[in-house]
């Protein structure tokens, strides 16, 4: 064919539907992570609790295998807030390592690389990019936060019966309030460090500190002044007390952040992180 | 004969070592200043003064802000120096001082990997030994200038609430300068041993975060761990020297403190140690910067 015969052809081949087109992000993204053998064992160490609470849970109810085993579970662990807390907890702190190992690169590999407005030039808006991005973190981290939560919940309220699960319904409100704090805010503050820093190893440390820093800051403010208001800068202790007040495994004076102050960091930071994103996610920066 | 042979060769060799030793010398001097430019006044600086002015600032507050901070610190003054030892243990060693080293001293080759001009380093005529060594000069001179002057600040702040008469006494008489000898002391080999770590890591891995993860845990464990495994950290020969004891709470393992003539050499070797594991393996070192 002449060079002068080739022109402008639109694609005529099926689209995917408008709704369902950001999660072809987290399709390639999980190409690309599951050829990574580090990030696999990552991946298969975070199973291994769901395994042994659902072991204790079935022993807790097996009555034969107590008797084999000779012990007694159901008194020495009693399936209860602080069990799923434990749990989940455990979860969230793999959830975390698997953010600062993910998170970095997200979006900061489309920016080096200008990669961005091929994104936008398609039928694809700047939300729906976010939302994929999300939802490679948010999908991976669910699998083994809330969704094994909740299994573990809905398998003690089967071997329980009588009405367990109606009790403590609030058990699984709170897995799925936690676990969603988390994975939200954490997918966020990996988004914004990645696309402000761009360098992977410095989003990662920024990550890790906005997590870690705060704690010591905190304490040393409570330490002289005498109040909490340290740490309201805390996210890591936002979390941390949400995940208490919401597993009712407080005391009735003794929390650091009061169930309201939790939620107003999450959220303030999650403003911020947005804020952060917006600034940066366009298709072309105009430098004056 | 044979004497003089031996001579002449003594004084060749010494004057070949003097040679390179001077040519040594100014390259480290080269590199130290253009590394310090970058330390201290690169974007990558900002991060690590607003790091060091946190106690700074908190003990600012205390002392001149907060309307009952500077009579409570008058009126119990052995309180606020526990209290004191607490926020350097807790705030200043193991946050500003770790942090910012692993910022410094991780930046110092990833950094230049990241910049796409490490190859300018590498492609000079100059041993890649003597480029590790003036790097972590460089390093080691950003961070004690930094985190001492931090340390200071806070103490500065934390003396300034008592008063002009109580602080001299207390200097003086009351081992007030050895105390802030001590923390100065304790600051700066904080820097030296946390630097070489976090140089040696910074060559080895491509996201470093990771072990600086574990290494952040391990000094973190460091008061529950038994204790032959205590000795296995920095934290521990550091805590050894404080002026007052820290109190690690009811879960921690009580082990004498290291004494000065083996925790400070015990550093220093080990500083040794990872600098040469860091020189053998920048020796062998190739860049890939697509990688990043």
């Amino acid at each position: 064919m002449a060079v002068y015969e080739h022109h402008y052809k639109p694609y005529t081949g099926p689209l995917s539907k408008a709704w369902s087109r950001f999660l072809v992000i987290p399709r390639y993204a999980y190409e690309d992570l599951f050829q990574l053998r580090f990030f696999i064992a990552l991946y298969a160490l975070s199973f291994v609790a769901p395994l042994i609470f659902t072991i204790l849970i079935y022993l807790h109810h097996n009555v034969t295998a107590l008797a084999v085993f000779q012990m007694d579970v159901a008194s020495l662990i009693p399936v209860n807030g602080t069990f799923f807390e434990i749990f989940i907890s455990l979860q969230l702190a793999l959830a975390f390592l698997m953010t600062v190992i993910i998170g970095p690169v997200l979006i900061s590999r489309d920016l080096a690389n200008n990669g961005l407005p091929l994104y936008l030039c398609r039928p694809f808006t700047r939300t729906e990019y976010i939302l994929g991005k999300m939802a490679v973190l948010g999908l991976l981290l669910s699998s083994f936060t809330w969704v094994p939560g909740l299994l573990l919940f809905l398998f003690q309220g089967y071997l329980a019966g009588g009405g367990w699960m109606i009790d403590n319904w609030w058990i699984g409100g709170a897995i799925l309030a936690v676990c969603w704090t988390q994975i939200i805010l954490l997918s966020m503050l990996a988004m914004a460090f990645s696309a402000w820093l761009k360098w992977r190893t410095a989003a990662s440390a920024a990550l890790f500190a906005i997590f870690i820093i705060p704690t010591p800051i905190g304490l040393a403010i409570e330490e002289i002044f005498r109040t909490r208001l340290g740490h309201l800068f805390n996210p890591g202790m936002a979390i941390a007390q949400l995940t208490r007040h919401l597993f009712r495994t407080f005391g009735s004076t003794e929390y650091i952040l009061s169930f309201g102050e939790s939620w107003l960091v999450c959220l303030g930071y999650a403003l911020v992180a947005l804020w952060m994103l917006s600034r940066k996610l366009r298709a072309y920066e105009v430098i004056s | 004969m044979i004497f003089a042979k031996i001579k002449t060769s003594l004084i060749g060799l010494t004057s070949v070592d003097r040679a390179s030793l001077s040519l040594w010398r100014c390259q480290i001097l080269a590199i130290l200043r253009i590394e310090l430019s970058k330390n201290f006044w690169g974007r990558r600086a900002m991060l690590l003064y607003l790091l060091a002015l946190v106690p700074v600032v908190i003990l600012f507050l205390l002392a001149i802000v907060d309307p009952d901070g500077a009579s409570d610190i008058s009126r119990d003054w052995n309180s606020s120096q526990q209290a004191f030892v607490n926020i350097f243990d807790a705030l200043i060693l193991r946050s500003v001082v770790f942090f910012g080293s692993t910022w410094i001293f991780m930046n110092l080759f990833r950094g230049e990997v990241v910049d796409r001009s490490l190859h300018y380093y590498f492609l000079a005529p100059l041993r890649r030994e003597v480029l590790v060594a003036a790097k972590y000069i460089a390093g080691m001179v950003a961070a004690a200038v930094l985190f001492s002057f931090s340390t200071l600040g806070s103490i500065f702040f934390l003396y300034y609430a008592r008063g002009y008469p109580a602080n001299i006494d207390f200097l003086l008489d009351g081992g007030g300068w050895q105390q802030i000898l001590a923390y100065e002391a304790i600051t700066l080999l904080a820097c030296l041993g946390y630097g070489a770590i976090f140089m040696f890591i910074g060559l080895f891995f491509r996201n470093p975060i990771i072990p600086g993860l574990v290494v952040y845990g391990w000094e973190w464990i460091n008061f529950l761990l038994p204790p032959l495994l205590k000795k296995i950290s920095i934290i521990h020969y550091l805590e050894s020297h404080l002026p007052i004891p820290v109190d690690e709470g009811p879960f921690a393992t009580i082990v004498a403190p290291t004494a000065v003539w083996i925790s400070v050499p015990s550093l220093l070797i080990f500083t040794g140690l990872v600098l040469t594991l860091t020189a053998i393996r920048i020796r062998r070192m190739e860049i890939r910067y697509g990688m990043e």
